[in-house]
């Protein structure tokens, strides 16, 4: 390799933290729901999207701070998680028919999104997106560094909530052994909207994470699910850390790649990590 | 204190009850003793609120308490130590507890309740940052009693608590039952090894397939030559 690469070397790995985040973002609330729920939900990405393009609705129509969106997204998201979780409840649907129950969702949304925005791609022009200041030899975008101190802080408060909190413990008890949970006093339904609702607030916050520093089309909803699922399966089911982790090391993987060998290459680099990871710890998965 | 009327309980594959009637009295242990598979587990798990009764009634301080949803009847002053204790295996000794003082008035007590658990337990005091999942049987089962300890309850409910433990553990288990009960807990408990739980009981019912055929003081209904060879294995003249 030639004489510059170190720097290209650093460059391409933070930014490969800074994706690396926003999969660990969208696979924390993927996680938590697969892992505690069992549910694996695929229109957690679809309501990501949602919350983008309202975040992108607000800000560049509306005038809004990006930031300030939140606090009408999450709420709204939170409210929405907990009734997709209701209906799953309503009807009593096992893992495997969530995933596809949850499918038919995200496509519903997409739909949606495209009849409101089209097809078309859509850029927030914000406050936050040329800003860029530089450490050293590197380029710090400020978008980026905002979604990984948002999933760092999201992933610290959420991994103390489940040691610390009665609601924690209450919750990682149900995902265990529901029944004996209950007979010491859990309310197994109640416990799960709840989840569900602080699932769909952590999709509607990676949404506006999502506008902030990406360009949106509603086909690219499905782009993020093999590599936010590999980055879960990395990390671990249910576990508020593990996404992070998971999805910084994919990220890092695959810009490494893509600076040193070939764009085309990133996939193959992260999902023989997942495989090689899932041949030697099988229970991961 | 508690009281079965006519109970029914139909519950997949696990044994029936078929029109069960009992009654636990305040402060008083209760032993329930029958041949595998005679329905003594559903029992247990139905009066735990784990299974839905079909029929008849469970009434607790006059409450009815049939219709009610499982996670009501911790309020209510009923505990239970299930049938292959059922820790959580993956959360710390500590936590276990803590999620048995879950309701709300069991968790003013929490810090007092723990530290009755570990003079009970000595044992458990040493474990407490250990992964449930990581202990022995015999400490597993002190910690199974403990998290039903922590909630405070006015009825505990032991489902084989000495199963598959070294007799001298069983001798302890006995002895912490023994201690709780005296402490003013009503305590209904099923039990393999039949003559440890008449020798601790109170009162006790004979469950067959189902059904209650005998009941009485341990020492009346035992007098039975029959269920003396039956349920203790001693024959007479021995």
């Amino acid at each position: 390799m030639t004489f510059p690469s170190g720097t290209l070397l650093a460059q391409s790995a933070l930014s490969g933290v800074f994706i690396g985040s926003l999969y660990g973002l969208l696979g924390l609330g993927v996680g938590l729901a697969w892992g505690l729920l069992h549910v694996i939900n695929l229109a957690h990405f679809a309501f990501a999207f949602l919350a983008a393009y309202l975040c992108y609705q607000l800000a560049s129509v509306g005038g809004m701070d990006p930031l300030l969106t939140l606090a009408l997204i999450v709420p709204l998201f939170a409210a929405l998680g907990a009734a997709l979780q209701w209906v799953l409840e309503r009807f009593d649907v096992s893992p495997l028919n969530s995933l596809l129950a949850t499918f038919g969702i995200a496509a519903i949304i997409e739909a949606g999104i495209q009849w409101e925005w089209t097809a078309d791609f859509r850029k927030l022009e914000s406050v936050y997106a040329g800003r860029t200041f530089k450490v050293g030899v590197l380029f710090v975008p400020l978008p980026e560094l905002l979604t990984l101190l948002l999933s760092l802080i999201l992933a610290f408060g959420i991994w103390a909530a489940m040691r610390y909190t009665n609601l924690g413990r209450a919750l990682r008890a149900l995902a265990e052994d529901a029944p004996i949970a209950a007979a010491f006093g859990i309310n197994r339904r109640a416990h799960a909207l709840v989840l569900a609702g602080v699932c769909g607030a952590l999709a509607g916050i990676a949404g506006v994470c999502l506008a902030l520093t990406y360009t949106l089309t509603p086909s690219q909803i499905y782009a993020w699910v093999g590599v936010v699922f590999a980055a879960v399966m990395l990390g671990g089911l249910g576990s508020a850390l593990g996404p992070l982790t998971g999805g910084i090391v994919i990220g890092v993987s695959e810009a490494v790649t893509m600076a040193f060998v070939s764009p085309s290459w990133a996939p193959i680099v992260s999902f023989s990590l997942l495989i090689g990871l899932l041949l030697l710890k099988p229970e991961r998965s | 204190m508690l009281e079965l009327r006519d109970l029914r309980v139909e519950y997949g594959a696990a044994p029936a009850l078929w029109g069960v009637s009992l009654a636990i009295p305040e402060r008083k242990l209760v032993c329930i003793v029958g041949p595998n598979g005679a329905g003594k587990t559903t029992l247990i798990n139905a009066i735990a609120g784990l299974h839905r009764a079909k029929s008849g009634r469970i009434v607790m301080d006059g409450t009815d308490m049939t219709s009610l949803p499982s996670h009501r009847y911790c309020s209510a002053g009923i505990a239970i130590v299930p049938e292959g204790r059922r820790l959580f295996t993956r959360m710390s000794v500590r936590e276990n507890l803590e999620v048995g003082s879950y309701t709300r008035a069991a968790r003013k007590d929490r810090d007092r309740s723990l530290d009755y658990i570990c003079t009970l337990f000595p044992a458990v005091r040493d474990k407490l940052d250990s992964v449930a999942g990581s202990l022995s049987g015999g400490q597993q089962q002190m910690v199974a009693i403990g998290r039903a300890l922590m909630a405070r309850p006015r009825l505990l409910l032991l489902d084989e608590p000495s199963l598959g433990l070294s007799p001298l553990i069983v001798q302890a288990m006995f002895g912490a039952i023994r201690e709780v009960n005296a402490a003013g807990t009503a305590v209904l408990l099923v039990e393999q090894n039949v003559a440890n739980a008449l020798e601790i009981a109170d009162f006790a019912y004979l469950l067959e397939e189902g059904r209650i055929v005998a009941e009485g003081a341990p020492n009346v209904l035992f007098n039975n030559p029959e269920l003396r060879r039956a349920y203790l294995g001693i024959v007479p003249g021995h």
